[in-house]
């Protein structure tokens, strides 16, 4: 791979702002629910985005599947900017990006069988035939480790991993070059999500697909990440090559995170406890309908000071491609 | 004496001959101020074990079991009036989803009075100062304003909170907590397991943590067991399960861990499924897809055989793979 890949997939400070309704009588409020979020994803790479309920995750992946306008910023799918195109490069654009779901039971219809789920994309976006349609779905879900024979079952008669395979055919079957997969293996039991992640990774090993892989489970993005995204609140906290974020973590909120998951081979009590006291999180996350001023993450944070509340904290460029958005980067080490 | 003890307890649903196996010969016991963990996956059985103790599992599920005894009494024989009075005073039990445990008509005020009132009774200030008590014990930002607050204005942390301020109200000797942090961020579940544990060791309260989560248990349990299609297949004390599990189950679960695969660029999988109700082999249940299968596997059942460090339901078990000598005497 070359040093700078052309990216599939690149957002330069998107946002993205709901109206909401503040009550009776009063002006809506607004939801900042995604804040000048920066990132580039290259082919065949992964990019991960880390964050808990309320930070903007899921928002992401609506404005990068085109499911929704973003508010200002910039997305450019495959070279192209989004918001400038036109409606038939936008409908081509929509082929180049598709999404796995977290919930393998609600998101695969329970009337069609799942031949007619795999070649419903097909049969809008191309031109193929029935014969050619049968054909290629059957072949996917071989690829995805299913039977040539389950074409013509319904979703109710699989197993929750299997459907995801089936949503992951899904996704897969106009080739796409991304695939956003928004916590597709948290419903999983831990033997099935072994099985789930093992497959991403080899489909993406023989197409080159690019994730976007959305989830809050860092052990999980350990494994699967090339970029870390951290996110807070609809911003960035910190962005990082997956080494870089596990082997030096600088972000307050990042080295929160990595200190509260639970983890076989942490003595008893290690961070349920003693890392309660250590590094856990005191409060809950503030309402995002009035986020902190400054750093939106500051009431939690154990190192915050009077200035934090000033000022929104810049990118602070920590090596290559590793940025962290905090003002006390120096004197926390 | 163990608090609670549980003897060959099964549990199945359905017609009689083509039934169901939810909890399939289960037999562990809880000492008191004990964390217990069960560990399996969905369908273990391990919330229908807890719901059998409590004698919450309703008609048509049949439950079996030697010995059901909490403290010394037989839950069994014991009169329905006296083992409900038990519930929600010398046991208690908190759910998985919060959000939905708590009734959303109710202030929370109410819902921990309406617990103090049927098992301690006392004025309506005392008991309301009571509430006010526990929800500090329970670390809730501004207890006072809480006491109106309503489910739906509950974040899901605060709600699962006020669950286990209402579970705690009687002080009881043994907590049944069912996948307490799964609906939580990773951040609140640290703060959630720490105060867990904070309650149990001040009030020297036995704790069974029930979760599909091996970091948790890893983090929080003395012991744990891990169930199998309704099985106990392992049972060992933490952390040595972890270090040298004797079970091939234990040992899949623990290999199919991302953060047991570091450097790795594929996760090592257990093929296969869950048997169901229908293709449950004849020998051991994993059998089908256990990688150190032998002939004996497939034909007959093993037992929990008594190993030197905790028990396996295993003919060969782990790491020396040599078989089992003699059956464990019933």
């Amino acid at each position: 791979m070359s040093a700078v890949p052309e990216p599939v997939l690149e957002a330069d400070h998107l946002s993205k702002h709901y109206p909401v309704s503040a009550g009776w009588l009063k002006p809506p409020a607004t939801v900042r629910a995604l804040e000048g979020v920066s990132f580039r994803l290259a082919a065949g790479r992964t990019l991960a985005v880390v964050g808990e309920s309320g930070c903007g995750k899921s928002t992401l992946a609506r404005q990068a599947t085109m499911l929704e306008v973003p508010t200002s910023g910039l997305l450019r799918l495959a070279g192209r900017d989004v918001a400038n195109a036109d409606a038939a490069t936008r409908k081509a654009l929509r082929r180049t990006i598709q999404m796995v779901f977290q919930n393998p039971f609600a998101s695969l219809n329970p009337r069609k069988k799942i031949g007619q789920t795999l070649e419903e994309p097909l049969a809008i976006n191309t031109a193929l035939g029935k014969g050619d349609r049968e054909a290629r779905a059957r072949a996917m879900l071989e690829r995805v480790g299913l039977r040539p024979e389950h074409y013509a079952r319904y979703p109710h008669m699989f197993s929750g991993g299997q459907r995801q395979r089936i949503a992951i055919a899904r996704a897969l079957m106009l080739e796409p070059k991304i695939v956003v997969a928004d916590e597709p293996v948290s419903a999983l039991d831990v033997s099935i999500q072994a099985q789930v992640l093992n497959l991403l990774m080899d489909l993406q090993d023989e197409t080159g697909v690019a994730y976007v892989f959305i989830s809050h489970n860092l052990a999980v993005v350990e494994l699967i990440a090339d970029e870390v995204l951290v996110m807070y609140l609809g911003r960035v906290m910190e962005r990082a090559p997956k080494a870089a974020l596990f082997d030096g973590p600088r972000h307050p909120y990042t080295r929160a995170l990595l200190a509260s998951t639970p983890r076989v081979g942490a003595a008893r009590g290690e961070t349920a406890l003693a890392g309660a006291a250590r590094t856990a999180l005191a409060g809950e996350l503030p309402s995002p309908l009035a986020p902190p001023s400054g750093c939106v993450f500051r009431t939690r944070c154990p190192h915050a000071i009077a200035r934090c509340a000033e000022l929104v904290p810049p990118p602070v460029a920590l090596g290559p491609g590793h940025i962290a958005a905090c003002i006390r980067l120096e004197e926390i080490g | 004496m163990s608090l609670l003890e549980v003897d060959h307890l099964s549990v199945e649903f359905g017609a009689p001959g083509a039934a169901l196996q939810a909890v399939d010969d289960v037999s562990f016991s809880v000492a008191a101020g004990e964390v217990v963990g069960i560990v399996g996956e969905s369908g273990s059985g391990k919330s229908v074990t807890a719901l059998a103790v409590l004698g919450l599992v309703d008609v048509p599920g049949r439950v079996r079991a030697e010995r059901l005894a909490f403290a010394g009494r037989d839950l069994r024989s014991m009169p329905a009036r006296e083992r409900r009075s038990l519930l929600g005073g010398e046991i208690a039990m908190i759910f998985q989803d919060p959000m939905t445990s708590l009734n959303p008509s109710f202030s929370v005020a109410f819902q921990l009075m309406e617990t103090i009132a049927l098992h301690e009774g006392g004025s309506r200030q005392a008991r309301r100062a009571r509430a006010l008590e526990l929800l500090q014990a329970v670390e809730i930002p501004d207890p006072q304003r809480r006491l109106d607050a309503f489910p739906h204005q509950l974040s899901g942390g605060m709600s699962q909170r006020v669950m286990l301020a209402m579970a705690i109200a009687c002080n009881p000797r043994l907590l049944i907590a069912d996948e307490p942090t799964t609906a939580l961020d990773v951040t609140i579940q640290a703060q959630m397991l720490a105060l867990l544990l904070r309650l149990q060791r001040e009030r020297g309260m036995a704790l069974v943590l029930i979760t599909h989560d091996l970091g948790v248990v890893a983090e929080v349990a003395e012991r744990i067991l891990v169930m199998y299609a309704g099985q106990v297949v392992e049972t060992a004390a933490v952390p040595a399960v972890f270090e040298t599990p004797q079970h091939p189950y234990t040992e899949a679960l623990l290999a199919s861990l991302p953060e047991r695969n570091t450097g790795q660029r594929r996760l090592r999988s257990l093929a296969g499924v869950v048997p169901g109700a229908l293709d449950r082999p004849a020998g051991c249940l994993l059998s089908p897809r256990c990688p150190y299968v032998e002939e004996r596997c497939r034909r007959e059942r093993p037992a929990l055989y008594e190993l030197g460090a905790g028990r396996a339901r295993c003919f060969f078990p782990l790491p020396t793979h040599a078989e089992v000598a003699a059956p464990l005497p019933r």
